[in-house]
């Protein structure tokens, strides 16, 4: 059943910590990354190695390769795409609520979300039983947060991580990596785009215009690779209406291009100076080349992001988080003893300024 | 520093043209001057208009000023987020900074959560002014300012204004007084939940799924509300599609004056009137048009 993976990334990789993280037995993935120095050793960790090894890989297996590129496509390659229609099939069932215009963030997103995790270790047949949650756990990470309705890079990092889970397993092999980003992380992504528009997600930590894109990166990274060696498309095409209308289908830069001009209002030079920006460099290769250092920069080294990133026995990092992670159902307010049953202290602002910040950086 | 080289400042701002460094830190070190004389709860008179998140769209401030009024003709409270996410952060701030130099006054400028080291570090406004300026000095002379800012505005002792909303360790009024407010904005406390703090249909305390903050319930409001002597909580903090939003039988309201957010949210935006006879009135506006804006493409480093 499980096949040993064949390359270097090997099962029993040492992260530098070499306590009980390392055992290979599969367990349910959690956090990790909780300080500045914890995420400072995961830059330098093997599982950083592995995780960009598979990207720069994937991104290897798409030079020059068109979205219909007619990749063979394997059984289990197969498999993921009938999963993912299937998710996106329940955005059908489940309607946004007609909640009027109040918030952002409609609450159908939660009724999605529950039958996804209801559903999703039934739905992964291939991946072996006692993998099932390990694997399932980054899945149910993919498609943005249950309680905030939000979506950014740190769900796009844990879908690219369910996949890596399965490549360690040896479900995926390097003769589907084509078809694994062509046809699988397109296909998510369009569920992705089926998720925003329907249920209004909110763009998870968005950086405004001073970010690539409010949702996604990789699409950028990947759509680059695959015009890298493109004869006559160059990254100023991207202002070309009608290079848009022709190409878009068939690379998934363009098509984020198209996309994105569809969904905002004035320019691209208002809405996404930084797209803007990068089209005046001149070649994709180059474009490639600044995506991959972008993403270590501003996805892997980013703490409001990593810190929500999960690690088992198949991707390992052993950080200074305990791991207890309480849910905490109230709090009790000003002058009230603090009761046992809660773990939040108020007022706690001496907590505050105690040494480094331990507590996850807020959302906003 | 006379007052004609500030109004000048003011002119060039309110044509979306920045300001040199010097002059940056110049009107920084003068605000900090002012700013340490507003109390945390910052008495304001009626008349005056309530507005919340700007978030770096400066032209829809333009628009905001248009349909508000100008100053010094109308008074403002500014519920804060000036800076992140929007193109002109630092245009946007330093003109808001300007007037209240210019007006102390006539505008009060409060803490929004994105006044802090900690988030306009990641949320784009560090970004832009390392771009601008080709250092960081902007960005920390203008984080000193916001150390300064107050957390609260009451309106004719009914109306308190914050950024975010109300905090389990602040019962009333003489506990907001009693804070100390000068140092960077702590990642939780009374100090945070006045910036963080949503206020949500669910009754009491909650936490926020923001982590920061908390989320509060109507009894909440009305028992603040009801200690201190007041009718209404105004806040921003929030994306709400009409501009405004009423919560808690009529006691909170959430204004956010960015219209269509991020050039994709489709909102409108909002600010709060209140007349001399304090009678309340929102009004709307939507987003200023643009024209092509005059930048030339700069590579971002990662793709040199």
């Amino acid at each position: 059943m499980i096949s040993s993976s064949d390359n270097s990334h090997s099962r029993d990789a040492h992260t530098h910590n070499s306590d009980s993280c390392c055992s290979s037995t599969p367990r349910i993935p959690k956090r990790e990354i909780l300080t500045k120095s914890d995420l400072e050793r995961f830059q330098t960790s093997e599982t950083y190695e592995k995780y960009m090894g598979f990207i720069t890989k994937l991104n290897e297996a798409v030079v020059d390769k068109p979205l219909d590129y007619s990749a063979d496509k394997s059984d289990n390659i197969t498999f993921l795409m009938e999963l993912l229609d299937k998710l996106k099939a329940w955005v059908d069932e489940i309607p946004p609520a007609d909640v009027g215009l109040s918030r952002f963030g409609n609450p159908s997103f939660r009724k999605w979300h529950d039958k996804l995790s209801e559903k999703h270790l039934e739905l992964l047949t291939i991946v072996p039983e006692d993998y099932k949650t390990e694997v399932g756990t980054y899945l149910l990470a993919s498609f943005g947060d249950y309680k905030r309705i939000d979506y950014g890079t740190g769900h796009e990092a844990s879908f690219m991580c369910f996949l890596l889970c399965l490549q360690h397993l040896g479900l995926i092999k390097e003769e589907d990596y084509p078809a694994l980003v062509l046809s699988v992380f397109w296909q998510y992504i369009m569920v992705m785009r089926k998720l925003t528009h329907a249920y209004w997600l909110e763009p998870a930590g968005s950086h405004g215009v001073w970010g690539l894109d409010d949702y996604h990166f990789l699409p950028f990274l990947f759509g680059s690779g695959q015009l890298s060696t493109h004869k006559y498309l160059r990254p100023k095409s991207i202002h070309d209406p009608e290079i848009l209308e022709e190409f878009g289908e068939k690379y998934m830069y363009l098509s984020s291009i198209k996309h994105i001009n569809s969904i905002k209002s004035a320019t691209l030079r208002w809405h996404s100076p930084m797209l803007d920006d990068i089209s005046g460099v001149k070649k994709w290769e180059k474009v490639n080349s600044g995506m991959f250092k972008m993403y270590k920069a501003e996805v892997l080294n980013k703490l409001p992001i990593m810190q929500h990133f999960l690690f088992g026995s198949i991707i390992q990092f052993k950080g200074s988080a305990d791991g207890t992670e309480v849910e905490m159902e109230h709090v009790h307010a000003f002058g009230q003893e603090h009761p046992l049953c809660c773990s939040i202290r108020i007022p706690s602002s001496i907590a505050a300024v105690q040494g480094e910040l331990r507590k996850p950086i807020p959302f906003d | 520093m006379s007052v004609g080289s500030l109004e000048n400042w003011i002119e060039q701002l309110k044509k979306c043209k920045p300001l040199l460094e010097e002059e940056i830190k110049q009107l920084c070190s003068m605000a900090v001057e002012i700013l340490v004389k507003d109390k945390v709860v910052q008495k304001v008179s009626a008349p005056v208009t309530i507005c919340g998140d700007i978030h770096g769209q400066f032209h829809d401030l333009t628009e905001l000023f248009n349909v508000g009024g100008q100053l010094p003709d109308t008074n403002y409270v500014f519920m804060g987020d000036y800076v992140d996410r929007g193109y002109y952060s630092v245009e946007t701030v330093s003109l808001i900074i300007a007037l209240k130099v210019r007006f102390p006054k006539r505008i009060a400028i409060l803490r929004g959560n994105h006044e802090t080291r900690q988030i306009s570090q990641v949320y784009g406004f560090y970004d832009e002014c390392l771009r601008k300026y080709g250092s960081a000095n902007v960005w920390k002379y203008f984080t000193d300012v916001f150390d300064c800012l107050p957390l609260t505005a009451l309106v004719e002792n009914e109306i308190i204004c914050m950024h975010g909303g109300l905090s389990p360790s602040l019962d009333t009024l003489d506990h907001i007084r009693s804070l100390d407010r000068f140092q960077e904005l702590p990642g939780e406390g009374p100090m945070a939940d006045l910036c963080w703090s949503d206020p949500d249909e669910r009754y009491g305390w909650g936490i926020s799924p923001r982590g920061a903050g908390y989320t509060f319930g109507e009894d909440i409001s009305e028992a603040f509300l009801q200690n201190n002597g007041l009718s209404l909580i105004a806040r921003a903090h929030q994306l709400v599609m009409d501009g405004y939003y009423w919560q808690h039988s009529g006691r909170v309201v959430t204004i956010f004056s960015a219209p269509n957010y991020c050039y994709r949210c489709g909102n409108q935006a909002a600010i709060m009137q209140v007349d001399e006879h304090r009678k309340r009135k929102l009004v709307q506006f939507d987003a200023a048009p643009r024209t092509e804006p005059q930048v030339s493409r700069r590579t971002p480093d990662y793709f040199l």
